[in-house]
């Protein structure tokens, strides 16, 4: 704005009138003055709003908001897998006849049924008498014909017939008793009762269960925003005793860092789990830190079917090069050294750390009995949303035996492609290693099948899984799959690197959150905020 | 002008067949199965024959192609095979927060590059102008992930100000609220386009004071100010209005990142979740929107300019 006009010579002056022209400095200087504004009402009377409008339970009192890693794709839990579903569906807005007592994966507790079903002497009969006054959410009341029907289901995730392996039929002689009859004993049968196949809906519903939702339980689907949340309201028609939040919203944050900032901006009432190397971020903060006793075993897969992997030696050698202790430590601690593949939730746990224990010198000496002296080369595919301190720490054990260990990660759809399928030509899986968290409780199921990803195939540890299957003698059935598991994990199909103890970080003012298995299953009876 | 109207129209649309063709063909070379991700690690070899049965994954790809441009040229975008819900809802309810998103971040970058490019070009020699450009060169190179992280320390942990994350269930309800969750996002996208689009307007400005015409103003006794002013920043921003059309594509490519790093529920992070999840129908699709979006601002780029740009209408004549 230093303009000088003395120098300027004669001109016209229509010219220099134009050049004092203020009119473009007068609309930068309105536009930043506009800015300024609109920037400090923003600042300003939005802090205010946090408190109330910004979406914690803080203010709402009834409300209850969780923060959650992997939303469902679609809410339709007879048609889709994965476990994102059972974690918030089940007990809370879809009931079968039984399930299981919050916190442990083998204690049965009634729920539509009004007691635990009478079992026939032979095993192969189940009766059980249905609670009276049931309601869905729809308003319709609970029949004997919609339990049949759902637990006939032929096909898709949810059919007990599958989960079972075998055919069952289902009767209700009555309006009030339903009845399933085996054509075999199996010790399984209220187990998946308990779960996803033994839930119940209604026949005649017509709406759309993959956007909506109509169960018997104490929450029904109020919202679904796609990548961001899910709101259960309470159901109006339940049956047993309201639940003590009115709203619980689900938020889905897959970014570790963003959860960890939403809890501590006070958004989220309860983040599950917290990521491992953020925990210590919630010292001397309004949350409390609880480790929940869960079923989710961190599979290291070996490829059973080829080779070098199928060579036991070489397998046995890869588990003993791994320290389970460093895992933990990889894991911030957030875990527990397992030495087979079950865990100590599940009945037939034993302390398998003993087998195939640290000791790199005999990995070596096996690995040069297998003729690889000179060493190995492989490579782990492994999903890529997994944090890479536990993989980073087997590349570093398998180098001091002399395997070279790299890491692929790729996304969780072609994990499931080029790992979990089987080519369609029937030909072997052409992955070595595999890295993933098995969540599921009760799958020891998965090293009896040689056409599960392991590829491993042992005929006395399916002969004994199907003993223990068909035995009606409970004790005898945990038996069996010890000795099968002792079996399979000398064998080693996997190194069980951990059984994930998640940390979940519950706000004070929240009371009775579930601290076993929440990576599968949260049952919010009982949850309360005050 | 009709001339160029029509043929405009049908470069127009001659691109957005060979972008359909390009989407569809180059998701297709992704590894993966929407099938196999619907059933998930429970369903049996069997059952996902059967849902890729029935989703129609058998038909074959030219095929495949044809049924879904058919839909798309007739505004039938269809639903989203996973989660069944409908592609063009799901693209309307997204772009809420992804539409303001760049323009805030737009308005950001305009509001810093245009008074601080014309005062660099036009006091190039002084301290602070140099220092401004240093600036920018750093600024435009710093990746989108970084700078926000950064923008979530010093605003977000330190100071209190703003949300690091998330944005209100009920969208647009509360506005206030809205716009404070996007002003970290928006500050961050800005700065980083603002930086480039800031040497752009430099350069240009610095060309405009060396113009012939703008010196014919000088000698005719325009200031050197008021010459820039009335004969240089209008060509000027003839050059910005087209480089705009190039900066929003690149704020819909910073909108994938930051919105997954701020976890707003947008385009960009559902694209990243419908990629995950191998729904090619719906990636398609949006891509396709977007494009499309892109393609016309293009167009209506071009038209602008050419109704404010007096040399244009002349060559044609």
């Amino acid at each position: 704005m230093t303009e000088s006009n003395t120098s300027a010579p004669a001109e016209a002056p229509e010219y220099r009138k134009r050049g004092h022209s203020k009119t473009p400095l007068i609309i930068t200087i309105a536009v930043i003055a506009v800015a300024a504004i609109v920037a400090a009402l923003v600042f300003w009377l939005g802090r205010d709003r946090d408190s109330t409008a910004g979406g914690g339970g803080n203010g709402a009192g009834k409300e209850l908001v969780v923060g959650l890693q992997l939303e469902p794709s679609n809410l339709d839990i007879r048609a889709t897998g994965g476990v994102a579903l059972d974690q918030i569906l089940i007990d809370n807005v879809y009931q079968g006849l039984i399930g299981l007592k919050s916190g442990t994966v083998d204690e049965f507790v009634p729920v539509l049924a009004e007691e635990l079903p009478e079992q026939s002497d032979d095993g192969l009969t189940y009766t059980f008498t249905m609670r009276e006054g049931v309601s869905f959410a729809s308003g319709n009341k609970l029949t004997a014909a919609d339990v049949v029907d759902s637990l006939s289901a032929a096909e898709g995730p949810a059919s007990l017939s599958t989960a079972l392996g075998a055919p069952v039929t289902v009767t209700s002689p009555d309006e009030r008793t339903v009845m399933l009859e085996l054509s075999a004993p199996n010790s399984q049968l209220l187990w998946q009762l308990a779960n996803r196949p033994g839930l119940v809906f209604e026949t005649a519903y017509t709406g759309d269960l993959a956007s909506t939702s109509n169960g018997t339980g104490p929450f029904a689907l109020k919202q679904w925003k796609q990548g961001d949340s899910i709101t259960f309201a309470a159901n109006p028609e339940y049956w047993g005793e309201k639940p003590a939040v009115e709203t619980v919203v689900w938020r889905y944050i897959p970014d570790a860092n963003a959860a960890t900032n939403a809890a501590l901006e006070g958004d989220l009432d309860v983040l599950a789990p917290v990521t491992s190397n953020m925990v210590s971020q919630f010292e001397g903060t309004d949350f409390a830190i609880e480790h929940a006793d869960s079923t989710d075993v961190f599979t290291l897969a070996f490829n059973s079917q080829k080779a070098p992997l199928n060579d036991v030696r070489v397998r046995t050698a890869l588990s003993m090069a791994i320290d389970g202790n460093s895992i933990v430590e990889a894991f911030y601690g957030d875990g527990k050294v397992l030495g087979g593949p079950i865990t100590d939730l599940e009945p037939a746990y034993e302390d398998l750390t003993s087998v195939n224990a640290y000791d790199p010198e005999a990995a070596k000496a096996l690995l040069a009995e297998a003729g690889y002296a000179e060493g190995l080369e492989l490579t782990a595919t492994i999903p890529s949303f997994y944090a890479s301190d536990a993989i980073n720490q087997v590349v570093t054990q398998f180098d001091a035996i002399g395997v070279k260990l790299n890491v692929n990660p790729v996304e969780f759809g072609t994990w499931l492609s080029d790992v979990y399928s089987a080519p369609e030509d029937g030909s072997p899986r052409q992955y070595d290693l595999s890295y993933v968290n098995h969540a599921e409780a009760n799958d020891f199921v998965n090293y009896t099948n040689p056409d599960y990803y392991f590829g491993y195939n042992n005929p006395e540890v399916q002969d004994l899984y199907a003993q223990s299957i068909a035995t009606t003698d409970p004790e005898q059935a945990v038996e069996l799959v010890q000795q099968a598991a002792r079996i399979v994990a000398a064998e080693a199909p996997a190194k069980w690197l951990i059984n994930y103890t998640p940390a979940n970080a519950v706000a004070k003012h929240v009371q009775g959150f579930p601290n076993s298995n929440t990576n599968s299953r949260i049952n919010l009876a009982g949850v309360s905020v005050s | 002008m009709i001339r160029f109207l029509a043929v405009r129209a049908l470069t127009l649309l001659a691109g957005l067949f060979l972008a359909s063709l390009i989407i569809f063909i180059s998701l297709r070379l992704l590894p993966g199965d929407v099938a196999q991700v619907i059933g998930g690690t429970s369903a049996s070899p069997a059952q996902v024959e059967a849902i890729r049965e029935r989703l129609g994954l058998n038909v074959p790809l030219p095929l495949q192609y044809l049924d879904w441009l058919g839909g798309v040229f007739t505004g039938q975008l269809g639903s989203s095979v996973v989660s069944g819900t409908s592609i063009a809802a799901e693209i309307a309810e997204k772009a809420q927060v992804t539409v303001p998103l760049t323009f805030y971040s737009l308005t950001i970058a305009l509001i810093v590059a245009l008074p601080l490019g014309v005062f660099a070009a036009y006091r190039r020699q002084a301290l602070p102008s140099r220092v401004l450009s240093v600036l920018g060169v750093v600024a435009a190179a710093v990746p989108a992930v970084w700078a926000g992280l950064l923008g979530i320390v010093l605003f977000s942990t330190w100071l209190g100000w703003l949300p690091s994350q998330g944005f209100p269930r009920d969208a647009w309800a509360d506005p206030l609220t809205a716009i404070r969750s996007l002003t970290l996002p928006a500050l961050t996208i800005g700065l980083i386009e603002g930086a480039v689009l800031f040497r752009f307007v430099k350069s240009a400005t610095l060309s405009a004071i060396g113009a012939e015409h703008v010196r014919t103003a000088m000698s005719r006794g325009y200031t050197r100010l008021g010459a820039l002013v009335r004969h240089g920043l209008p060509g000027v921003g003839l050059s910005v209005v087209s480089m705009l059309g190039l900066q929003v594509a690149g704020l819909l490519v910073g909108a994938v990142v930051i919105e997954q790093l701020f976890s707003l529920p947008g385009l960009g992070r559902m694209l990243v979740v419908d990629v995950g999840q191998r729904d090619l129908i719906k990636v398609q699709s949006t891509l396709f929107v977007l494009t499309a979006v892109i393609l016309a601002l293009g167009a209506l780029v071009d038209v602008v300019h050419r109704m404010i740009d007096p040399r244009l209408r002349v060559e044609e004549q």
